[in-house]
């Protein structure tokens, strides 16, 4: 159940999501949960969540993970992404009582979708994508892997990084754009 | 979802804040509304969001508090209805625009007028229509301010904005923006921390956001 994430498990992940999709197969729910809960529930724990908070929202995540199955598409995300969002999407409602314009997006789309096929330029196997910015990430200078990670990690936008980390704003964007840059490049034509 | 001529985009600092969902609502849709119109910017997102799923990936698991063995109890509670779509409430509004309840529009100056958003949160946001020639109201900055241009154009600190394009100044406006070109130009803004002097500054402080 500990095992270190390991690129086969990507694969497994999204096969997972698509076995509950397809057949509301519950083993493999049990798999994803016990994979990714106590994970979202660490993230939420360092955003500054409450304990009791952070259980919730990491077993609601699944939950909505089980719900949304169907609309799963391993062409546009990897199972990792695709979760990630969930939780982010979660976190802002249930303690912000915001809504991730992504949602209002993702419905425009389901509507167009449901019109036109998916685009062929989509087909590339989201995995690889998570592969290389995994590797991409490991060689960041540490500047801007801490800006990066200060990102993600703590529920601050890049004007509070300035104030915690004590550094002009224009030097906290011009890392995240170095960084985004670097990790953009990694990813090649696999955009 | 026009792919055209857009030349001024969001920083990747605020692309990136947008993926990692901690900029304000209210900013957030307004990243939005120019992600609907931007393949480069909605790559940018994408790749943003895969390195939160990386670093999800990454984490030390934390200790459960439900066996994790036994998820049928928390399974019991997926019959739950999802909650509803957003319906389109303004079909002459581009996406994500089209599903955000808003107020009226209100005169806040000669040829200017301003329509909050209802989008919660510790920012505000409206759209902003300005007769050509008519200048923005003037505001001093505390905190993030990002415009998206719906249509028409303006002029700020020498730079021309056309439809899909955002500005993302940084410190105090030296002039005021200005609506250039012979439509009205309708924007929308989401900014923090911040205060309209004058007529939107009343508006603001009645609340009417
Ligand atoms: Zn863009």
């Amino acid at each position: 159940m500990n095992r270190p994430p390991a690129a086969s498990d990507a694969a497994d992940h999204a096969a997972l999501i698509l076995a509950i999709a397809q057949r509301q197969d519950r083993a493999a729910f049990a798999t994803l949960f016990a994979y990714f809960a106590p994970r979202v529930k660490a993230w939420m724990l360092r955003a500054g969540v409450p304990p009791t908070g952070a259980e919730e929202l990491a077993q609601e995540t699944l939950l909505m993970v089980w719900r949304k199955a169907k609309l799963f598409d391993p062409a546009r995300a990897g199972a990792s992404t695709w979760i990630f969002a969930i939780a982010r999407n979660l976190r802002l409602d249930v303690l912000r009582r915001e809504r991730h314009p992504s949602e209002l997006l993702a419905e425009e789309a389901a509507d167009e979708d449901a019109e036109t096929a998916p685009a062929a330029d989509h087909a590339f196997d989201q995995r690889e994508r998570e592969v290389r910015i995994r590797a991409a990430l490991a060689t960041l200078p540490v500047e801007q892997a801490t800006v990066i990670r200060k990102a993600f990690f703590e529920d601050k936008a890049h004007g509070d990084i300035e104030k915690e980390l004590g550094i002009p704003l224009g030097t906290v964007k011009s890392r995240m754009r170095l960084a985004m840059n670097r990790l953009r490049a990694a990813l090649g034509d696999v955009v | 979802m026009t792919t055209t001529t857009i030349r001024h985009h969001p920083s990747e600092a605020t692309l990136l804040a947008y993926a990692a969902g901690t900029l304000p609502a209210a900013l957030a849709l307004v990243a939005a509304t120019h992600l609907a119109r931007c393949p480069v910017c909605r790559d940018m997102v994408a790749a943003a969001e895969a390195i939160g799923g990386t670093l999800l990936d990454s984490l030390s698991p934390a200790e459960m508090e439900v066996d994790v063995a036994a998820v049928d109890q928390v399974l019991e509670r997926a019959g739950l209805p999802p909650a509803a779509p957003a319906p389109v409430l303004h079909p002459d509004l581009a996406p994500p625009l089209n599903r955000v309840r808003m107020g009226r529009w209100w005169p806040i100056g000669r040829g200017v007028r301003w329509r909050p958003l209802h989008v919660g949160g510790r920012a505000w946001a409206g759209l902003l229509l300005a007769q050509p020639g008519r200048s923005i109201p003037s505001h001093g900055h505390a905190g993030l301010e990002l415009t998206c241009l719906l249509s028409g154009g303006f002029r700020d600190g020498g730079e021309e904005y056309a439809a899909g394009d955002v500005a993302e100044p940084v410190g105090e406006h030296d002039t005021p923006p200005v609506a250039i070109g012979a439509e009205p130009c309708l924007c929308v803004v989401g900014f923090e921390g911040m205060r309209f002097h004058g007529w939107l500054g009343l508006a603001q402080r009645l609340g009417r956001w």
